[in-house]
């Protein structure tokens, strides 16, 4: 092990002396010899990947089909740890001593996973004061209040149009209090009223008037004003504490102000503060048990929505939650009426499943609305008598609220209260979305769920991979063209072959997906779960089964797929399971999943690619792995520091003039003289690839002038006469094993890097690709990144481009499938070495896809037009 | 109709293991009472008898082992399922051998558990009772 001292600066050179001294009484040889190193490189390698198996592990998990608790969240962020410090540790050996900066690096990431772990991050400096809806992070209800966070939901992953607006948060709560110095009164205060000393009225008399007469800390004052000078509309002020509309309705105990004008916010704000004490918010978190806990109040600032009607859908009638039916209640003007139960109000009972016909409507006499009052607030206005016994909403109004309810419930995963507004111009919006509460029968629906055995038949069964789950129903619908995926109906169960990432944007629509092929590492089973779509991929015979616009049930739980929709249940699922998307649990692992999945860190070349530019353990491993391969890349400093490196020379009829540095396992024993035929070759990766590669007609497509092509190979001649042992700088190398390859391959100015493991476990599999490079002018290259990238995905890579520069990636497909897909890869190197070339406009980029898709996809892949 | 329903007890200091063990069991047709207090799951078995128990085996309070003693004590026929932490798999796999249906590992899949207690339930209805 080295010491995180070795590498420092001259500046404490006396002192990592004395610790060499205290430490290590023998001195170290300068350099660690060549086997040592390499061991060091296997390592490395091997820990790298034992942490994307960490990594995919806690992916999987997200999908909610393992039941996991906090423990071993805060086990597995502690084996990461171990693993990236011995990797760093690793890394500087290797280099020697290049990157000590890591080590803070490390602590810059692992410092706040431990904060997460413990909770304690969300009241950091980190955390905003105010923060729009659209950019709500909605990992954070803690921050935001449920109300808040159930709308940025709505917002950013359901895209129903909800009224503009932000959010002071509850950081800015507690900067308030700790500005006016209240903290420690209001605990006293609470104090005496719990042993009897003060009634609840007198409490909250004096908690609210602590707040109503404090002063809103400047920061957070300008962060509003920021948010409100440039509006002229009036806003609603309310309420969103955290726990609000969560596990425990707060419906109604605090504060709402309608139509404030923009001067009057932060009194507004003061006012909704303050109803976090009001007497009845103290009296329902007592009798909640919840007064021990911190009450911390954040408030959502909306635009007003002049609306002619508004109301509440609820996704169940709750008079009769068996009835399969959903509910509307409308009144005229603001919604108000219809959510505190006064006034006159409209009712209508609406079949839950297409066409949703109206089973029964009551129409109110409606004398009276609620509307904006001159000047700011709400006033009583009467309505016209011609209008006052007509229906308040239209035919059309109530199948969007209907389609909407249903789109919340499937979310949310629990049967939904909506709070909704017309406005003048016939618009609608979603005000509020909440678990709708209603007495549960004991018992209830629970019986029939355990004999659906016998009354549905399963059309598959104990078959495919849980992506996410959960239980969803509706038509079977088959993707299988770009025509198809625009016409998919709102609620149908997607049936593919292939899980491509170009499905993405279909998926919020679909009620649960199925299919064929993939993985549940993939993007699509990512996508799955940002949707909360319940998801099962590798279900063999799913297209030949499930026909088109049959109505299907499926269940990941149990892993089958039933015919008919199965009422039972959905119903069950809805009203009697726990949501997991909502437990804090689940929560927790998607905010390390954000700190530890994502790659950030893409381009080796861009100067973010540095120690300070790593923000995940992903960037972590990946920055580590490049910059040990580099180190071995370099062949002649490698083997000017180290005599006797084995360096193999692959002799094939291919101009690549690759050099092989076998880890163990890649090359036949008995080969001699360093000299390898492809016959020779045992590395599987490798193997793949060159099947690709050497495939007839690969290597020389279409015909290319003869000046290139000689161009192309006096720039790889590096066959011709191999020099024993000194390779020239920028060769071509591969460094294998037996399951393993890392593979640099320079063919003109095009510059390739491969890395791959082809495993019999489908978990340990990865490919990864870069493409960078060419001999023409940039707009070229980036057409042929296009066309590289275009082929890619349509092969169910994930792929990124900058410019000229092309990353795909693949994870966790069986050993078959990897094989493909490298001798795909090694197809498309021979393919596009030159094309930049030929690809003289933009239009030819989908000739060029089509004619290699038509030569080398795998049959029966799909064809998308 | 309730009395050839399978009676089964969940214990583990963590909630969100009863709340999503016990949904899915209730669902195969078994009922299931859940307990994150190992006292008062304690003193619950002392007045009932359950045919299946599903126990983990680090908790705060009485653990697992002492629990799962106690409940064999008051009741030889109940099958008891434990869960583990990964790391203290290999020494209950050594502790147990006596008693225990079988083990099962956080974190696991909902299917494994209701395997697992499926098996256990064709265990006592093979045997007759």
């Amino acid at each position: 092990m080295v010491s995180p001292w070795s590498g420092m600066s001259n500046v404490i050179r006396p002192l990592r002396e004395l610790w060499g001294r205290l430490f290590q009484p023998r001195p170290k040889p300068a350099l660690a010899s060549f086997t040592e190193i390499f061991d060091h490189f296997q390592e490395l390698l091997r820990d790298h990947q034992q942490v994307m198996e960490l990594i995919a592990d806690l992916g999987e998990k997200s999908g909610g089909e393992y039941i996991f608790d906090r423990k071993y969240l805060a086990d597995l962020t502690e084996r990461l740890k171990t693993l990236l410090l011995r990797m760093v540790n690793g890394l500087n050996l290797i280099t020697p001593r290049r990157y000590v900066d890591l080590y803070s690096t490390l602590d810059r990431i692992f410092l706040p996973l431990d904060a997460e772990l413990r909770g304690r991050l969300s009241l950091s400096a980190e955390m905003p004061y105010v923060v729009p809806l659209k950019e709500l992070p909605l990992d954070r209800p803690e921050l935001t209040g449920g109300k808040a966070n159930t709308l940025g939901r709505v917002i950013q992953s359901l895209h129903l149009p909800v009224p503009d607006g932000f959010v002071i948060t509850t950081r800015a709560y507690r900067r308030f209090l700790e500005q006016n110095q209240l903290e420690d009164r209001m605990h006293a205060l609470l104090e005496s009223w719990a042993s009897g000393e003060m009634d609840e009225r007198q409490t909250a008399r004096q908690l609210q008037y602590g707040i109503l007469g404090g002063v809103v800390p400047h920061e957070v004052a300008a962060a509003v004003k920021r948010r409100v000078e440039k509006s002229e509309s009036y806003w609603a002020v309310r309420s969103s504490a955290y726990g609000e509309d969560a596990e425990v309705s707060f419906a109604g105990i605090h504060e709402s102000l309608l139509h404030v004008p923009p001067a009057d916010i932060l009194p507004a704000y003061r006012k909704v503060l303050a109803s976090l004490f009001s007497a009845g918010a103290l009296l329902y978190r007592n009798t909640m048990g919840m007064l021990g806990e911190d009450a911390a109040m954040a408030v959502l600032c909306q635009e007003t929505v002049s609306s002619v009607a508004a109301g509440v859908v609820h996704t169940l009638d709750v008079a009769d939650p068996q009835a399969n039916s959903l509910v509307i209640y409308a009144s005229l003007g603001w919604g108000r009426t219809v959510v505190e139960g006064t006034g006159s109000v409209d009712r209508y009972v609406i079949d839950r499943a297409p066409p949703h016909k109206i089973r029964t409507q009551e129409i109110s006499l409606k004398r009276t609305m609620l509307g904006p009052k001159p000047g700011g607030g709400e006033e009583e206005i009467s309505v016209p008598r011609a209008e006052q016994d007509k229906p308040a909403l239209s035919g059309e109004v109530m199948q969007t609220l209907v389609q909407w309810a249903l789109v919340l419930e499937r979310y949310f995963k629990r049967p939904q209260e909506v709070e909704w507004a017309l406005d003048g111009e016939g618009r609608c919006w979603v005000l509020q979305s909440r678990g709708l509460m209603f007495p549960k029968a004991q018992g209830w629906a629970r019986e029939d769920v355990v004999e659906i055995g016998g009354r549905y038949s399963a059309l598959l069964q104990d078959c495919g991979l849980v992506a996410h789950a959960g239980v969803g129903s509706g038509p079977v619908y088959h993707v299988d063209s770009d025509a198809k995926m625009n016409s998919m109906p709102e609620g149908a169960v997607l049936v593919i072959k292939y899980t491509a990432p170009w499905l993405a944007r279909i998926v919020p629509r679909a009620s649960a997906i199925i299919a064929e092929r993939g993985s549940a590492a993939g993007h699509l089973a990512t996508i799955a779960r940002e949707f909360r779509v319940p998801t099962l991929v590798g279900v063999e015979g799913a297209t030949r089964v499930l026909r088109d616009g049959m109505h299907v049930t499926v269940d990941t739980k149990q892993r089958v797929i039933y015919e008919g929709q199965v009422h039972e249940l959905l119903q069950y699922e809805l009203v009697r399971t726990l949501a997991f998307e909502e437990t804090p649990e689940f929560r927790v692992l998607r905010r390390l999943l954000k700190r530890i999945a994502p790659l950030h860190l893409i381009d080796p070349q861009s100067p973010g690619f540095s120690p300070e530019g790593c923000t995940s353990v992903h960037d972590v491993i990946r920055f580590i792995h490049e910059k040990a391969i580099e180190e071995l890349m370099n062949l002649p400093s490698l083997v000017r520091r180290f005599r006797g490196v084995q360096v193999w020379t692959l002799v094939s009829d291919l101009p690549l003039g690759l050099k092989i540095l076998d880890l163990g396992g890649g090359i036949d024993p008995r080969a001699r003289e360093r000299k390898a035929m492809p016959g020779d070759l045992l590395s599987a990766p490798l193997l793949a690839l060159w099947e690709g590669l050497a495939a007839p007609g690969v290597w020389s497509t279409d015909p290319v002038p003869v000046d290139l092509r000689g161009m192309i190979s006096s720039l790889t001649k590096t066959r011709a006469e191999p020099s024993a042992g000194a390779p020239s700088p920028g060769a071509n190398l591969a460094v294998i094993s037996d399951s393993y390859m890392n593979l640099h391959l320079h063919l003109g100015y095009h510059f390739n890097l491969i890395d791959a493991r082809l495993e019999p476990d489908a978990s340990r599999n990865h490919i990864y690709f870069r493409f960078v490079g060419g001999v023409t002018d940039m707009t070229r290259r980036s057409r042929r990144a296009q066309l590289l990238a275009s082929i890619l995905s349509r092969c169910d890579f994930k792929v990124d481009t900058r410019g000229d520069l092309v990353v795909a990636r693949i994870l966790h497909l069986p050993r078959e499938d990897m094989h493909n897909q490298l001798r795909l890869l090694g197809r498309l190197i021979g393919f596009t070495r030159q094309l930049d070339i030929q690809l003289r406009s933009d239009e030819d980029i989908p000739h060029f896809v089509e004619s290699f898709l038509r030569e080398h996809l795998p049959l029966g892949a799909m064809s998308l037009r | 109709m309730s009395t050839d329903k399978l009676k089964v007890m969940v214990l583990d200091d963590e909630p969100i293991v009863c709340k999503r063990v016990q949904p899915a069991l209730e669902k195969l047709g078994y009922e299931v009472e859940s307990y994150t207090d190992s006292h008062a799951a304690i003193h619950r078995i002392q007045e009932t008898e359950y045919d299946i128990i599903v126990t983990d085996l680090k908790m705060k309070g009485i653990d697992g082992m002492q629990f799962l003693q106690e409940a064999k004590k008051r009741s030889p026929r109940t099958e008891v399922i434990v869960i583990t932490g990964f790391a203290t798999l290999e020494t209950a796999k050594e502790s147990f051998h006596k008693g225990v249906f079988d083990f099962i590992a956080k974190p696991f899949k909902l299917s494994e558990i209701q395997d697992v207690v499926n098996k256990a339930a064709a265990k006592i209805r093979g045997s007759g009772t």
